[in-house]
């Protein structure tokens, strides 16, 4: 017998997952960027097709990011609660990823360790 | 033949086919950390190896399928023999080192179960037996989810980068700080190498299990032993941290373009594939999930293009591996039913087309040095599209 419900389990769960994870990740970014702290984060390595991008190229891109940080109409204390809320969709991200993980291998690892 | 020997062999065979998995798997956890610059080659490989290490000892889910379902034991099926079990894997690691070669992201795991089928194929025929797989398993553990992992990986992957974008688009011109992606692509692809080591570590401790079963060493049904545990997570760490230099090279930049926040949520959707698949113990292919995934991704960012020939490509590597392993492994069998002396012929065969293979590949050595600029170039070469500009116009603030 071919058990259509275990695929429908892992496509279901998977989806969810991922879907979670992604979607709290990217908040996080939106509201890091809100609050005027947008994230610059140059390739370790230039391996791949990726532009090379020389100094001065990363040096404008924070500029940029700068002075929109400044124009940024939020108060000091909206762009404070959306840095708290940015750190909060990284954990939750995080978390969603552990308990993941627990669901999958918990009863598992209990059982080697105990 | 002495039985103990045979089941050395088989073991070493085994811990080998281990070893070139992990080597031929390296890319993929580490091909789009890779090609978004997220992480340094270097750094990428040697994480992949450590998280292969902890994601072996993590579950046995899938072992449990190899080691108990896919070839009927004893009555009404072929009595499998540990030779039988070593022709399937002389199969698997021949056509492993092909398309290692050849660059081919094609299925260790596949490879493996054609070696396996086609050996006993071949054993039953001999033995005037009937019809030795226990086909319904087959189908229902191997077969459909090799065939709907990728899609389900691709469809996920797809709706996580529409996702991400949408929600971190901007459309007053902004920067949108997509480059923290980086960031987290450093955790997604450490969960993907965790994921195969739960998957793919699984096969080999299967196989190590269904041999020592077969020669009477462990009771059937029995769980997997400790030092088969350890001793096949050491395996694949090793082979990904070797290899997979030549292989990334096709999964990462040939394929499609990767940007971090799709790299991200290509590398989530190919985890939460694999691992959801392991807890129920279907035994699919990570290097095909991976694949998936990174099409799936590509397709879901505006203006990128997925190059439909190199995934065709890919795609027929798929398709041959099953009964291309099967070939061998039923080859091998054939000559290994000749006793001693077939055993023999054919580890000299296998060895020597390893090592064949291994001399002929390192007249065009693709390192981690040499290949760097390789890909740059080849960058260089392609012409890409930059994105559209969002289409909704400004929204005044």
């Amino acid at each position: 017998m071919i058990d259509w419900l275990a695929f429908l389990l892992v496509f279901v769960s998977a989806l969810i997952g991922t879907a979670v994870v992604v979607s709290a990740y990217s908040l996080g970014i939106r509201l890091l960027t809100a609050s005027g702290r947008t994230p610059i984060v140059t390739p370790a390595e230039f391996t791949d097709a990726i532009t090379i991008v020389t100094p001065a190229e990363i040096k404008q891109a924070e500029k940029r990011a700068k002075k929109a940080a400044k124009k940024s109409p939020l108060t000091d204390g909206q762009k404070r609660a959306a840095l708290v809320g940015a750190w909060a969709c990284f954990a939750v991200s995080g978390v969603a990823v552990l308990v993941g993980i627990y669901l999958i291998v918990g009863d598992h690892l209990i059982e080697i360790f105990s | 033949m002495d039985l103990t020997l045979i089941v050395v062999l088989v073991i070493a065979l085994a811990l080998f086919f281990d070893f070139t998995n992990g080597f031929h798997d390296t890319a993929n956890a580490m091909a789009t950390p890779i090609a978004t610059g997220a992480l340094k080659p270097k750094t990428a490989v040697t994480l992949a190896a450590l998280l292969n290490l902890v994601g072996a000892f993590l579950s046995t889910e899938v072992a449990k399928t190899i080691s108990g379902g896919i070839i009927k034991e004893g009555d009404g099926g072929v009595l499998i023999t540990p030779e039988l079990i070593f022709a399937g894997l002389i199969g698997a690691i021949v056509w492993n080192m092909i398309t290692w070669l050849l660059g081919l992201p094609s299925s260790s795991s596949h490879a493996l179960f054609g070696g396996l089928i086609g050996a006993a194929l071949v054993g039953a025929w001999i033995a005037g037996a009937g019809n030795p797989i226990d086909f319904a398993v087959v189908t229902s553990k191997v077969i459909l989810p090799a065939l709907l992992a990728p899609v389900t990986a691709g469809l996920i992957a797809y709706a996580a980068t529409k996702l991400a974008y949408a929600i971190t688009r901007r459309y007053d011109g902004k920067p949108d700080g997509r480059d923290g992606f980086r960031h987290a692509q450093i955790f997604s692809s450490s969960l993907v190498a965790l994921a195969h080591g739960t998957n793919d570590a699984q096969k080999t401790m299967g196989v190590i299990t269904l041999t020592l079963v077969a020669a009477g060493l462990q009771p059937a049904g029995s769980d997997v032993y400790w030092w088969v545990i350890v001793t096949c997570a050491v395996a694949i760490a090793l082979g990904t941290y070797m290899g997979g230099w030549r292989i990334i090279k096709t999964l990462g930049t040939g394929l499609t373009d990767v940007k971090p926040a799709q790299g991200f949520a290509a590398e989530t959707a190919t985890a939460a594939t694999i691992l959801a698949s392991s807890h129920v113990g279907f035994a699919l292919s990570t290097t095909q999930v991976a694949s998936g995934s990174v099409i799936g991704s590509g397709l879901g960012r505006r203006g990128s293009k997925v190059r439909w020939r190199t995934a065709g490509r890919i795609g027929v590597g798929w398709l041959l591996t099953l009964p291309a392993a099967g070939a061998v492994g039923a080859l091998a069998a054939l000559v290994a039913h000749m006793g001693v002396g077939g055993i023999i012929i054919d580890t000299v065969v296998g060895v020597g087309v390893i090592i064949g293979i291994f001399l002929w590949s390192r007249r065009s050595e693709v390192s981690h040095h040499n290949v760097v600029s390789e890909v740059a170039d080849s960058g260089r070469a392609v012409k890409i599209k930059r994105n559209p500009k969002p289409k909704k116009k400004k929204v005044t603030s």
